[in-house]
This record gives C-alpha cells, structure tokens and sequence, in this order.
C-alpha cells in the first residue's frame, strides 16, 4: 500500500493512485492476454510484448515508486498507468483491424509524386 | 549560410519511419524523411483511423496531440485532394506528418473519434474544398458565407470568386 506522502501528481484530472503496482500488473497481464489473440509473427505484436516485459519487470523488481517512475523514465506513475489503459484498448482494436496484413491498395503511379 | 544537418535526428526519424512501416504494413503506402527531419507516413485512406489510433495510443509513439489536419488541391492527379495531418508527440518532443487521398466524391473517415480537435478542421477543409467526412458529428460551413456556392480553396475557384461583391 503506498503511504500517500504525495498529495497530488501536479496533473489537472489525474488522481494519485493508492496501489500502481497492483493496476499495472494488471493491466500488463491483461495486454499480454490480448496479444495472444494475434499471429505471432505480427511486427505489432512482436514490439508490444517486448515493450510490456520489460515495463512488467521493472515493476515486479521495483518496489519503491520514486526509483520506479525513474527507471522507467516516462513520467508520473499515474501517467503509465494511462498509457498502459491506452495501449489495452489499441491491442484490442488492432484485432478487429489486423494491421499485419499486407498492402490494402497501391495508389496511382502519379498520386505520391513530388514535384507534379 | 546553410542550415546545419543534423544526421542523428535524420537516422533516428528513418529508423522510427522504417519501425511503423513495420507494424502497419497494410496501409501505409509509403514513409519518408525530408530533408529538414520531417517524417511522412503516406497512407490509404481507409486506414486513416487506425493509423492515427496507433500513433496516439502505442507507447513508443504517443502522439497525443493533433497539430493540424489540411488537404492540398492536385488537380492533374486522379486522386486530387491530399489529406495532412500534422500530429505532436508531448513525451517524446517529436512531429510525424500523416497523409492520405481522395477525389471529389469519396468520403474519408472523420478523425475526430480519435482527436477532438479535428471537428473544425474537418469543417474547414469541407467548406473550403469539399471533402466529405463520413461519421463527423457536425459537418457544416464554417468560413464562407450562409449563401456561399462553391468551394474557395479548390485550383479551379477563380481568385476573386463568381460572384461581384
């Protein structure tokens, strides 16, 4: 439980979090779930679970919350607790749109030229 | 005097561009750097909102915040009107530049379920040149005239209109 000697993050709309560890475990195991659910050559899910690791590593080594949000040096702890909300849902929308596919469509010869 | 090149900021924007291309390989067509360390993503446009998802919520591109979003007139081209969207990542201090296609008369998927502040930019480029947003919740005119026929910013608009002011 952490002991709230902080009284706020110093962000507009972002609450202090009474227990990061517990959420982000959370929320890292839920990712990884989701990025079961695609092919396991996909680059995205290649990156996603590299990155998710190794934030999920540091934060099962990591007890203190000062040293954690240094070492992972990406802002409040509040903060990754939303980007790791943010990147659950993208997993789940990526899904339905399967990104790893090849190239839907090839534009027209001229379209992407530069000068005309 | 001639602007400095900065080569690490080059390689680094090549190398991100080349790790995008990666992941997305369905829709982006194209991605390139300029010379002045800009980076492009040249996109299909039925992947507008996936991409632009991406680009705000994965963690190694948290581009939150949506700087522009304008179209270019091409006449020549098929596809005449370019769609831009300039977008600013606040974590990493870092711009990456969207841009996707349509004629006249394809709809494009509206961005503003994705960034609010595409609601009056989506407006302007319609009023301006006619680009339908499929799914925006208000897509009216917003600088011309309630009367105004036409669409100002297009190749083919003569420069002081149709009608004597």
């Amino acid at each position: 439980v952490r002991v709230l000697s902080v009284q706020t993050t110093g962000l507009v709309g972002l609450a202090v979090a009474d227990n990061p560890h517990e959420r982000l475990r959370i929320l890292y195991t839920k990712i990884l779930g989701v990025l079961q659910n695609i092919p396991k050559d996909a680059a995205y899910r290649k990156y996603t679970e590299q990155i998710v690791k190794q934030r999920f590593n540091l934060v099962q080594t990591e007890t203190d919350v000062q040293k954690l949000e240094d070492k992972l040096n990406s802002g409040h702890i509040e903060e990754v607790i939303v980007q790791a909300e943010n990147e659950l849902s993208l997993a789940r929308k990526m899904i339905q749109w399967k990104p790893w596919e090849p190239l839907v469509e090839e534009p027209p010869s001229d379209q992407w030229r530069w000068p005309i | 005097t001639v602007r400095p090149k900065n080569e690490v900021e080059q390689k680094q924007l090549c190398a991100f561009g080349e790790y995008l291309a990666e992941i997305l390989p369905k829709y982006i067509q194209q991605a390139q750097v300029t010379c002045f360390n800009e980076l492009e993503l040249l996109i299909h446009p039925d992947g507008i909102i996936p991409v632009l998802t991406f680009l705000r919520d994965h963690t190694n591109a948290q581009f939150k915040s949506l700087a522009d979003l304008t179209a270019v007139d091409v006449p020549s081209r098929q596809y005449r009107f370019e769609i831009v969207y300039n977008l600013l990542s606040l974590r990493f201090n870092s711009r990456i530049r969207v841009k996707t296609y349509t004629d006249e008369l394809t709809p494009v998927d509206s961005a503003v379920s994705v960034h609010k502040a595409a609601n009056w930019y989506e407006r302007e480029v319609w009023d301006m040149y006619g680009v339908f947003f499929a799914n925006h919740p208000d897509l009216r005119r917003i600088l011309t005239d309630y009367g105004f026929e036409g669409h100002p910013f297009r190749k083919d608009f003569p420069l002081s209109g149709y009608v004597e002011v």
